[in-house]
């Protein structure tokens, strides 16, 4: 049986014109590539920090 | 024959080593290879979904493109003209703005923002295709049934794509156990979104099976199910009223606006009851009989009493306006008599001066034919 309360909060409000900035923003997703280049990021920096946590240099 | 131009990072730009990684990214080239191949094998899909009018699943599937590569610029062009399709011009629009920042020439893109910009109108109509759409929400969450209907029906009319708007009629049409009316909104959305999973969910909650939905959907024209027709109103109001009977007084809510639907259609109802006295078609002759007694008592009590003191201070006036000019009429006699009197002393002052003239000596002989000259001469000789 449907709930309509339930089911109301499946409907969210759609962006107006003036917000279209906002959905272009909002759809800058992060794609496979963007994720791989963050975690090599966290690995060089977890690298660095491991070799010399004051001076965050290798060596 | 080879060429000598460096391979260059889809990602950053700068230059691939011999290795295949990036020198600035330090990407592997076989890394994105891969995932722009599976990013196009997902736009295929999302493609295939599109042509057979599955946008739900098309859409599905073009976000999952996204993710492989997020600049695929014929995902987002697509994506864009499904949500174009679906009503969503904001949601269109974005992935088009997207799509030409990426790729700014020989982009389709370019094309179809060019076109929405051309026509004004057409982007006030969205905007306020939003903004009812987002009202309707609004009274739905605030339990005002009825006016999120009459929202959702201007927002269609404006509008014969919305998806969104459909599937949240029918959501409301469901609440007032309308399920007929459901089921023809949910076939105009079936008619754009052939599968629609919200749509097919409510159908299947309605106790449509699959083959009905295939029906529903294979139909011919949507154009003339009277959806957006007017009489909704009173139909939703008498089946809410009927249903309010039903329900326990102490749990039904207060809510103006129901209220005065109950009353208009209380009203409708009292006027069709064979028999039955309709009190509303002597209002006129009320109002002339209260019209006539408040003329009695305006010409019979109040207004003699308004003459007589109107009469009363007019005499008061009267009187002393008459006294003034008797005190001015007294004034005019003696001014008159003293006047008269001055006459006489005049005339008594010139016949005394009659009576004694004593004239002056006429010297005008002497002048008569002397010029100024010599008559000068003749005062400085004496």
């Amino acid at each position: 049986m449907i709930n309509f309360e339930e089911e109301l909060k499946r409907f969210q409000p759609i962006p107006e014109v003036n917000q279209a900035e906002e959905a272009i923003y909002n759809n800058d997703l992060k794609d496979i590539s963007d994720i791989v280049m963050v975690v090599t990021a966290e690995m060089k920096s977890s690298v660095a920090g491991a070799a010399n946590p004051i001076t965050g240099r290798i060596g | 024959m080879s060429s000598n131009k460096p391979v260059v990072c889809p990602i950053c730009g700068a230059q691939i080593k011999k290795s295949g990684y990036c020198s600035a990214c330090y990407m592997h080239m076989d890394i994105i290879k891969k995932a722009y191949n599976t990013s196009d094998y997902y736009y295929n899909i999302g493609y295939d979904k599109a042509v057979a009018r599955d946008l739900s699943g098309a859409i599905e599937s073009l976000n999952m493109s996204l993710r492989y590569n997020k600049k695929n610029i014929m995902t987002r062009n697509l994506l864009g003209l499904i949500y174009y399709e679906m009503g969503e011009i904001v949601m269109a629009l974005s992935h088009w703005v997207m799509s030409v920042n990426y790729k700014s020439t020989n982009n389709l893109a370019t094309k179809y923002l060019k076109e929405l910009r051309s026509n004004p109108t057409t982007l006030a109509d969205v905007d306020q295709i939003a903004i009812k759409y987002n009202m309707a929400l609004n009274y739905a969450k605030r339990d005002d049934i009825d006016l999120a209907i009459i929202q959702l029906k201007s927002v269609l009319s404006n509008n014969g794509h919305f998806v969104k708007g459909y599937l949240l009629l029918a959501l409301l049409y469901i609440n007032f156990g309308n399920y007929e009316k459901a089921r023809v909104t949910l076939r105009r959305v079936l008619k754009i979104d052939k599968a629609n999973p919200l749509a097919i969910h409510y159908l299947h909650e309605m106790g449509n099976t699959d083959t009905d939905i295939i029906q529903m959907r294979d139909d011919e024209s949507v154009e003339d199910d009277g959806l957006l027709d007017e009489e909704y109103i009173e139909e939703n109001t008498i089946r809410r009223s009927t249903s309010l009977m039903d329900e326990d007084p102490t749990e039904k809510k207060s809510n103006p606006i129901k209220d005065f639907y109950e009353k208009c259609k209380n009203t409708l109802l009292k006027k069709k009851v064979i028999g039955d006295i309709g009190f509303a078609k002597y209002s006129g002759v009320y109002v002339l009989v209260g019209m006539v007694l408040g003329a009695l008592i305006l010409g019979f009590v109040l207004l003699p009493a308004q003459r007589k003191s109107l009469r009363t201070e007019n005499e008061k006036i009267i009187k002393t306006y008459s006294e003034e000019i008797a005190a001015k009429e007294t004034t005019i006699t003696n001014l008159d008599a003293e006047v008269s009197d001055l006459h006489r002393q005049i005339a008594r002052l010139e016949a005394d001066n009659s009576d004694d003239v004593n004239p002056l000596p006429d010297y005008s002989y002497i002048t008569n034919g002397m010029t100024d000259e010599d008559i000068q001469n003749m005062i400085i000789n004496e």
